[in-house]
């Protein structure tokens, strides 16, 4: 077993102190570790997206992403993305436009949206499908996904 | 998974090199190779784990007397986002814009992509056709030294390097190709980006008219590692794209590479493909 | 709500447990914490095909943190699983594959189990492999089963008319070998287990099963318990597709686990596991001859199929009996022979996924569509709408179309998709110089849309309850797996007694609740589930009204329910909630509960499997547009249209959604997915080299709805789920003929397969290989 380390860091905007072993992935730290069930494990190998989350306003597959490594940053998963005013857009637009069938790629693909918006604000199609060719869903075919998140986009304009 | 005893986080480029100098470290930049690798158990963890993310020595994209410095830690995504990457050398920037997904690269660094050594690199390809160097910095005899090895000399097999244990990746250089460089970045698959290619191409040079000058092919996927195309660039050299010397290029190219069958492609589909797709490479190139 | 007679019906109703899951709050089987569960770890066989010699399994006790590791010894009263019953879910003396579970830890974390797994010894004694059905088939191979000499599964036979007749009575006759290749359901949700017994034995399970109350049944037999004392508990499922229809090993081996720990236990897989050891979709070498005379009628068509089983049968080998439909029925064809043999061999077995053997079936016949109209030199479309089912028609086979909007479906994509032009225009470009070519196809699907009755009883369960508030509870015995069943049923209930959504919560999850259901599949729970749910609000309705008519001292028939009312005639008499208290709490206090149980008026197949054995029959025809590089062999799909005979729409934004999601599922059938067994072994068991469609890779999508108001189906409607992806492969085959002249007739087309086919290679691709 790995040595533990200590860390800090912002999650969901509240202080989080922890120990955790050097070789846990920021998913299993979440998941196990500090309850945080929204976030879904689908491959373990940052090839389907459902492990999405924000550190320090970018988006990564917590999957790859070492617990050790979130010491100092800030990180924002779907729980904390769905209480923002975008992430609350974003949920209504989901539900709205029938993004969401099984449900089980829906909160990476929220925090992904999210990121879409935020940081290319006014993103055509051709970007949102860009924008989340690294979230998988097996379901909806990704049309109304799309038009969910072109949806939340003009409701900020 | 063998343990780790210790995780160490340098603060300086110096510190850092210290600590490989004690031997027995694991690098962890980016992750995003680090994690399924040791997973899987294909790569086994070292004593001490070195996240070598506060080292700002490895950070910045600058450019100095014709020469561009690429922080080992940049990221894919800085890449794709720097105006300078995007002008100057724009077929690495075509590279970054079908590398992975968005969370891959925003997390994958340059310098992870270089180290991996992975025959399909997607960043490989093109700074190899950009004559890119590694620059690699060690602390031997108590002082911080550097030495810097030419890209095309780095790769001594599929995910091994000349990089010694000791030594750290700080950053990759690429000379500033000549005015009116152009290059084409392509990578063989159905997706725009989440693909490990079957084969990639790289193609740059310089248009004078219709002529092609200072050409540089580079392939990946085709070999245990990434390759320049050194018989290929010299059929085009001087040339224009007419068909006859797209066709001379490419049955030199193919003298060149030793591509294998796995699971994404026989070695002869990966031959076709670089025939047909080096002939549209170079004649868009030619055409830019 | 809207005015008296405002409906539901046809509208975009967004799902129930859609703002829970966009909210990361829907707690899956993976979110679940059972307190004080422990954590199981299965041990899978390293051999393809081996006696077990013995397995040790002492070093593992010994690991800290570990409470049981089993193996078969441990549970000698385990019975056989699956479908024919032919394995059990720990192997005893032998493995026949290499998924095989050779034994099972139960520890305090799943690190502790996965490091007990490598402490146990196994040693086998290999015996020979049987890696295709060739090798399975060839005369003095190794017999994988006792009882099927040859290795041969089941083996099914259909026959109607004469086909010599049909044959000589031909113009044309071709014949062609298809092969089709494995894939795999990919769920998102990984496989999942949470086993409990109380400690009087009663066993609690959590469990994504499509078909709970079968399953209760099977593990009752097996631990030798009343099925009263199991309870199944199903959380939401991420994804089903079919692949949760059969009991698979890793459920009983959790259950055992949790019977000798006396703790719950849980089960997980990884995604590598998802992908060696969950079911496929199997390989079929399908040979078909068929015939038409000049004018075009078709004459007759001969079947002979082989499937790939793998070591067990599941599912997957009862196919034929979809495919032989789509062979017999699809078009009018007077004589037909079908044979399949599913033959066992070394490999993953196959289960039972979407669309349920018609994918393989319509990719077949409609390249023979093509093929027959191109050799009597007839338009495509001409062709099929001359052929094609009418309503009222009652093909050979017993299947009664009792609705059939067949050649609306054919002339409505057609004409959307400007089909006879683009293919004219396209042909005209084969021998121009510019190597990415344009294609068009078409391709038609029939399917089951009332249910299917594979088992003595199709049925559904409803107990509806309307409470003091005129709040509705519905219980309904159908489970809802990412489909959005539970939101139709609602809408059904709300269209009966006049009430706004947002008055009905839906109960589907528990067997100790909920009725009979016989599980989710062949398209069946909107049909099935949904007259049910109409079945209990009708009683609930006249129950209502029979007292407000009392109450009022009015006839009945002028009373109706709307908007939370009671009317009369046009105005408002009671509000429903005050009414209903006012029954209650009176002197003869009286509750609204009902009971409903439909059961479809459709039939057993025969023993010659003839029998209309759906209460109705869903129709589509899509029309996929594709480019193809034929310097790569990348093909891409622009654009499908799609036009589906639903009966009616009932949730439009639902079925969409359900619609899009099959087309891409055959897309990904068709273009990208590829599951490579190689020597019995998955080469590529990840979501890198198993390639599932992505965002960018989407095509556009046309969808029109063909309203043919069932008569049997609720509000109209007929069965939809599996439609969308049954006939992609084929139009896309149909497509790349059309671009390029070279008729493809192995799946997948992926670029090299493609590649090969355009040039003419000689040289078998070394991987990849279909069957």
């Amino acid at each position: 077993m790995s040595a533990n380390c200590d860390i800090e860091f912002t999650l969901n905007g509240v202080k989080r102190q922890l120990s955790v072993p050097a070789g846990m992935s920021t998913l299993e730290m979440l998941r196990e570790r500090l309850g945080l069930r929204g976030t879904k494990y689908a491959c373990g190998e940052g090839e389907c997206g459902a492990c999405t989350i924000l550190v320090d306003g970018l988006t990564l597959n917590s999957c790859l992403m070492f617990a050790v490594d979130c010491d100092g940053r800030e990180l924002q998963t779907v729980e904390g993305v769905a209480a923002s005013e975008v992430g609350a857009r974003l949920r209504d637009a989901f539900v709205a436009n029938g993004a969401v069938q099984c449900g089980f790629c829906t909160p990476g693909l929220m925090v992904q949206a999210s990121h879409v918006i935020e940081h290319n604000p006014g993103a055509g199609a051709a970007e949102i499908r860009r924008g989340i060719e690294g979230n998988l869903c097996r379901c909806t075919g990704y049309k109304k996904i799309i038009e969910a998140i072109q949806a939340a986009e003009q409701k900020n304009g | 998974m063998h343990a780790i005893e210790r995780y160490v986080r340098p603060g300086s480029l110096e510190e850092a090199a210290e600590i490989l100098r004690a031997g027995n470290v694991t690098v962890l930049a980016g992750g995003t190779d680090l994690m399924p690798q040791t997973h899987a158990g294909r790569v086994k963890f070292q004593s001490v784990l070195m996240n070598v993310r506060r080292v700002p020595e490895l950070r910045g994209i600058e450019e100095h007397g014709g020469v561009v410095r690429i922080g080992a830690l940049v990221t894919i995504t800085e890449l794709r986002e720097s105006a300078l990457v995007r002008e100057r050398l724009n077929v690495l920037w075509q590279a970054c814009d079908h590398f992975a997904s968005d969370q891959i690269r925003n997390a994958a660094t340059l310098g992870g992509n270089v180290c991996n050594a992975s025959p399909a690199g997607d960043t490989l390809v093109p700074l190899l056709a950009l004559e890119a160097r590694t620059v690699l910095a060690s602390k031997p005899n108590g002082s911080l030294e550097t030495r810097r090895i030419p890209l095309d000399k780095f790769f001594s097999g599929p995910g091994r390097t000349l990089k010694k244990p000791s030594e750290l990746l700080a950053a990759i250089e690429v000379p500033l190709p000549p005015q009116g460089f152009v290059g084409e970045f392509y990578k063989h698959g159905t997706r725009p980006g989440l693909d490990i290619s079957a084969i990639s191409i790289a193609v740059g040079a310089q248009l004078k008219g219709k002529v092609l000058n200072e050409v540089r092919i580079a392939f990946g996927a085709v070999a245990p590692t990434p390759i320049r195309a050194p018989r290929a660039e010299a059929v085009l050299e001087g040339r224009e794209a007419d068909a006859a010397t797209l066709e001379a290029a490419a049955q030199a190219a193919l003298g060149e590479i030793h591509p294998i069958s796995d699971v994404r492609a026989s070695d002869w589909y990966r031959r076709e493909l670089v025939r047909n797709m080096l002939k549209r490479v170079i004649s868009h190139v030619g055409q830019l | 709500m809207g005015d008296i007679g405002s409906s539901l019906i046809g509208k975009r109703i967004p799902k129930l447990d859609a703002p829970d899951k966009a909210s990361g709050k829907t707690r899956y089987i993976h979110d679940l914490e059972a307190p004080g569960a422990l954590h199981a770890k299965i041990l899978r066989s390293t051999e393809v095909h081996a006696r077990i010699v013995w397995i040790d399994t002492a070093a593992a006790k010994r690991l800290p943190g570990v409470h049981a590791v089993i193996t078969a010894a441990d549970v000698p009263w385990q019975r056989p699983i699956g479908v024919a019953k032919d394995h059990l879910p720990l192997k005893t003396d032998r493995v026949r594959s290499l998924r095989d579970e050779v034994a099972a830890v139960a520890a305090d974390t799943e690190e502790i189990a996965e490091e007990a797994l490598k402490l146990i010894k196994v040693h086998y004694e290999p015996l020979p492999v049987l890696t295709t059905t060739d090798e399975a088939l060839a005369p003095g191979a190794p017999q994988l089963h006792e009882g099927h000499a040859n290795n041969v599964a089941m083996t099914f036979d259909y026959a109607q008319g004469d086909v010599a007749q049909g044959e000589a009575q031909s113009d044309v006759v071709i014949e062609d070998v298809f092969r089709l290749h494995y894939v795999t359901h990919c769920c998102m949700g990984v496989s999942g287990v949470i086993a409990e017994f109380d400690p009087g034995g009663s066993l609690l399970l959590y469990s994504n099963t499509q078909v709970p109350f079968l399953h209760k049944r099977e593990f009752a037999e097996m631990l030798g318990i009343d099925p009263g004392r199991i309870r199944i508990i199903q959380p939401p499922i991420g994804g089903g597709f079919g692949s949760k229809l059969d009991v698979y090993p890793f459920e009983p081996i959790a259950i055992f686990l949790a019977r000798i720990t006396g703790r719950p236990v849980k089960l997980l897989f990884t995604r590598e596991e998802e992908f060696l050891a969950s079911p496929t979709r199997q390989p079929v070498v399908l040979k078909l001859r068929s015939g038409c005379k000049k004018d075009g009628t078709l004459t007759f068509r001969t079947v002979e199929t082989v499937h790939d089983n793998g070591a067990y049968t599941s599912w997957g080998a009862t196919t034929p009996f979809v495919m032989m439909q789509t062979v017999s029925s699809l078009y009018r064809v007077p004589h037909c022979k079908y044979h399949t043999a599913a033959v066992y061999t070394n490999n993953p077995y196959a289960g039972s996924f979407r669309g349920y053997g018609n994918l393989q079936a319509t990719f077949a016949v409609e390249a023979h569509m093509d093929k027959l109209a191109e050799a009597v030199g007839m338009d495509l479309l001409a062709f099929r709408l001359k052929n094609a089912q009418e309503p009222g028609e009652v093909t050979p086979q017993g299947m009664h179309f009792k609705t059939c909007g067949f050649k609306q479906c054919l002339t409505t994509a057609a004409e959307r998709s400007d089909f006879v032009a683009k293919q004219a225009a396209n042909r005209a470009r084969w021998r121009d110089a510019n190597p990415v070519k344009r294609g068009i196809g078409i391709a038609s699907m029939l399917h089951v849309g009332g249910g299917a009755k594979i088992y003595p009883s199709d049925g559904c369960g409803t107990i509806l309850k309307v409470d003091d508030f005129a709040h509705v509870t519905l219980i309904t015995g159908a489970s809802e797996i990412g489909q959005g069943s539970e939101t139709v049923l609602a809408q059904l209930v709300c269209e009966e007694l006049g009430l706004p959504l947002s008055a009905v919560s839906v109960v589907n999850n528990d067997t100790d609740i909920t009725p009979w259901d016989v599980g989710v599949h062949a398209s069946r729970t909107t049909f099935i589930a949904g007259n049910s749910a109409i079945g209990a609000a009708r009683k609930a309705k006249a129950k209502i009204l029979a007292a407000a008519a009392a109450k009022a001292g009015v006839p009945v028939e002028t009373l109706s329910l709307s908007q939370g009312f009671v009317f009369s005639e046009n105005k408002k008499l009671f509000e429903l909630g005050k009414f209903l208290r006012g029954l209650h709490f009176s002197d003869r206090a009286e509750l609204v509960m009902t009971t409903f149980y439909y059961e479809p008026p459709s039939k057993h197949q025969d023993k010659q499997f003839k029998g209309d054995v759906s209460a109705a029959y869903a129709w589509a025809t899509q029309a996929c547009e594709v480019e193809v590089d034929t310097l790569t062999g990348i093909v891409r799909l622009l654009k499908v249209t799609g036009a589906h005979d639903v009966g009616r729409v009932l949730n439009r934004l639902g079925i969409e959604g359900q619609i899009e999601g099959g087309m891409v599922m055959g897309m990904g059938y068709a273009l990208t997915e590829n599951l490579v067994v190689e020597n019995c072994t998955v080469k590529n068991p990840n979501f890198r080299d198993y390639k599932l469609v992505t965002a960018p890779e989407m095509p556009e999508m046309d969808i029109s709805f063909i309203e043919t108001m069932d008569g049997e189906g609720p509000q109209g409607a007929k069965g939809v789920g599996e439609a969308p992806a049954i006939c992609m492969a084929a139009a896309i085959a149909n497509a790349i003929y059309n671009a390029t002249g070279t008729r493809i007739y192995a799946l997948p087309f992926t670029p090299e397969n493609v590649y090969r086919a355009l040039h003419g290679a000689a040289q078998a691709p070394a991987w990849g290989k279909a069957a």
